[in-house]
């Protein structure tokens, strides 16, 4: 019993890791938890793409 | 409704942004940090009037014809996107200069409203401009404001101004009729007579006390910290001194609670799993998890005081003097001098720094940056050089120095390498910074700027490191068959399979242990990941001593179980440091850099040069304390000539090139 407890707060800790990469990417985080690091798709509005059709 | 919020780069835009917004975008005190619009809601206590505003932040331009793409943005969004209103943001202490772009913002048909921002420096010099006289002049309503001030400020008054004017018609001041812009001359006649117009409303309206060519203390201050010779020693005792009071002072003293948390942590679960549990769960939760994950944020603290400080040292204005200094090496080897604010924006994390390349113009000039900016040891790359520096050397503090100064030595000298190579070392290239005022560093947007990263860090350790942490030890408790490896037998590991072709390599490096090659290998997941897995690999669940506030528990026992020299280590810490950075930042150099052949030549420039550094240190190191070669020299000198022989036959190659170009030019 005392192991398939341990077993289940292993897999939801993993779980709630996976989830919360899985759900960064979808925002288009390229490195997760970095404030600065941007988000490159169209939901944010970033301008990142504009810039290069300037160049 | 959509407020577009223009001006100046270092202006203070994204101050203001953060001011109205309530976000914590990035700032600096100096100009280019803004390159992407960002998008916010106003708050609602400076919106009374219950329409939904949302305020865009702009990268900073001098002006509707762009000179780089991050000013392509703004001229793009003003002119394609429609707002409802801008928000000029007028630099107080510098108006002749704002207000070029402000005559031409008006001349969009959109209503401009002008935040003369920074009055409070403005109060300070003895200069006074008369608010009602400009608006007059402009005919655009002028609001004073000062974004760093928390009430008082001006902000509501004009949200409230912003919402009056929308829809309303202005007339702009001046009109520079119809010009044909594929005309330099035509532009340039065009901008002199608009200049003339400008410098007409500031005499107007401003009363200068203090001249522009009056030496001020801040000159004198410039003449020290910018000096060509001074500059450099300045830096390094200052970076010295950062490291001082970030890895061997406060940080550790910090750090000391924090480890004492997650050994309490570590303590209650081990109680509460009793001895019924298995082994294998219990080992991937307190070793893997709690273990691997703990060692990663047991550095939080000294990383915190390291960014506060760096912080206080970029809002006080002194990076600008760095860039300025570091601007003569880099001429010489064909970079631009813009390439420094990526690598200072670099040292916090690569992945903006080589977003920020898009500032520089020339192709060549980005890219090469974008390649070379991985090279200035970031956040990531700090719990690694806390822990070598601590546990195998006495004084923490020269070690990370070093390391930055080896940086920008790799840097310089990759650079002088790339140019050669593609055979334009003739170019030149000219930089012009506008250097912003020294002013005091607010202790608040150095606290907001180290929780920031501090949460960055903590969420990175949760994700991205437990998950490698969890897999390492389950690779490591695991053969290829899933039959638990016996102890004493942990080379049959899956993980010991898979890194020990890569530790031959390395043995000529120093460490040709799979334990080591593991570690650098998940570095290349997340750089944080190299201390995490050196905890679940030698079973170390804290590096930092909780009794004698030392960096690393027993630091000498970590090191013998390590089985590393001093000098193997500091190759170790080399290698990790100097190989191609983490996946995520490869992935921004491809984005920046736009072609594969750039993207693959940089990345084995990369490995080559970790490889190299690495090898010449442990076997110089070597000879130097033993008096005898390391392991592994031979193969590892055929390696390293391999290398350096084809960067020769490319260096040869591009100089024909240069002079047949110059042949050509002729």
């Amino acid at each position: 019993m005392t192991n398939i407890i341990v077993g289940v707060v292993i897999v939801s800790i993993i779980g709630l890791s996976i989830a919360k990469v899985i759900c960064e990417k979808q925002k288009g985080v390229k490195c997760i938890g970095c404030p600065h690091a941007g988000s490159n798709n169209k939901k944010s509005n970033c301008s990142c793409n504009t810039a290069k059709l300037d160049r | 409704m959509k407020i577009a919020l223009t001006g100046n780069p270092n202006s203070g835009k994204t101050t203001m942004f953060n001011a109205i917004t309530g976000k914590i975008e990035h700032v600096g005190n100096w100009a280019g940090v803004t390159i992407e619009k960002k998008e916010g809601d106003i708050k609602k206590n400076l919106n009374k009037t219950g329409i939904e505003i949302t305020a865009v932040d702009l990268p900073g331009a001098y002006s509707m014809s762009p000179f780089t793409s991050e000013e392509s943005i703004t001229r793009d969004f003003v002119k394609n996107e429609n707002p409802d209103v801008i928000i000029n943001i007028v630099d107080a202490t510098n108006l002749s200069r704002s207000l070029f772009f402000t005559t031409q913002l008006m001349e969009l048909g959109i209503p401009v409203v002008v935040a003369l921002n920074k009055s409070d420096l403005n109060e300070k010099k003895k200069t006074a401009i008369n608010v009602k006289a400009l608006s007059k002049a402009l005919g655009c309503p002028v609001i004073k404001t000062i974004s760093t001030k928390v009430s008082d400020n001006g902000l509501e008054a004009l949200i409230s101004k912003a919402v009056e004017v929308k829809g309303k018609s202005q007339t702009a001041p001046y009109d520079s009729k119809r010009i044909d812009f594929a005309n330099a001359k035509a532009v340039e006649a065009s901008d002199k007579k608009r200049y003339e117009f400008v410098n007409s409303i500031v005499s107007n309206v401003e009363d200068r006390k203090v001249s522009s060519n009056h030496q001020t203390k801040q000159d004198a201050a410039d003449r020290i910290l910018a000096h060509k010779w001074f500059g450099i020693p300045i830096f390094a005792a200052v970076m010295w001194a950062v490291f001082s009071i970030s890895q061997t002072h406060l940080g550790p003293l910090l750090a000391d609670t924090f480890a004492g948390w997650i050994d309490g942590l570590y303590a209650w679960t081990e109680g509460m799993l009793g001895e019924g549990v298995s082994p294998i769960l219990s080992s991937l939760l307190l070793d893997g998890i709690i273990g691997g994950v703990g060692a990663v944020v047991g550095f939080l603290p000294l990383i915190m005081v390291l960014f506060f400080l760096l912080a206080l040292l970029e809002d006080c204005g002194y990076m600008a003097r760095v860039a300025v200094v570091m601007d003569r090496f880099f001429k010489r080897v064909g970079l631009s001098g813009k390439s420094i604010i990526p690598m200072v924006i670099g040292t916090g994390c690569a992945i903006p720094g080589i977003m920020a390349t898009r500032t520089i113009k020339n192709e060549r000039q980005r890219r090469t940056t974008a390649m070379l900016t991985p090279f200035m040891p970031c956040g990531a790359k700090l719990p690694v050089i806390a822990l070598f520096a601590g546990t195998f050397f006495d004084d923490a503090a020269w070690v990370g120095t070093t390391m930055y100064f080896m940086g920008i030595a790799i840097i310089i000298l990759g650079a002088l390498i790339v140019v050669r190579i593609t055979g334009e070392k003739n170019a030149r290239s000219f930089f012009i910074m506008e250097l912003p005022e020294y002013r005091f560093p607010s202790i608040k947007r150095a606290t907001i700027s180290m929780l920031s990263r501090g949460k960055a860090f903590i969420i990175k350790a949760g994700t991205i490191i437990l998950l490698c942490n969890a897999a390492v030890q389950v690779m490591q408790t695991f053969n290829w068959q899933f039959q638990v490896v016996a102890e004493g037998a942990e080379s049959t590991s899956i993980l010991a399979s898979i890194a020990s072709p890569f530790a031959i390599l390395l043995i000529p490096l120093g460490f040709g242990v799979w334990q080591l090659a593991a570690a650098a290998i998940t570095g290349f997941i997340a750089k944080e990941n190299v201390v995490g897995t050196l905890a679940v690999v030698y079973s170390i669940t804290n590096f930092i001593d909780t009794e004698e506030l030392a960096l690393v528990s027993g630091g000498a026992d970590v090191a013998s179980v390590m089985g590393l020299t001093s000098v193997a280590a500091l190759a170790y810490l080399m290698f990790n440091l100097f190989t191609p950075p983490c996946f995520a930042a490869i992935g921004a150099m491809n984005a920046e850099m736009e072609d594969r052949k750039w993207l693959w030549g940089g990345i084995s420039f990369q490995f080559g040069m970790g490889y190299v550094v690495a090898f010449l240190t442990y076997q110089i190191g070597t000879l130097i304390t033993t008096g005898s070669l390391g392991t592994g020299f031979i193969t590892g000198f055929i390696a390293v000539a391999v290398m350096v022989g084809y960067v020769v036959h490319l260096v040869i190659k591009g100089n024909n090139k240069a002079q047949q170009k110059l042949k050509m030019s002729a």
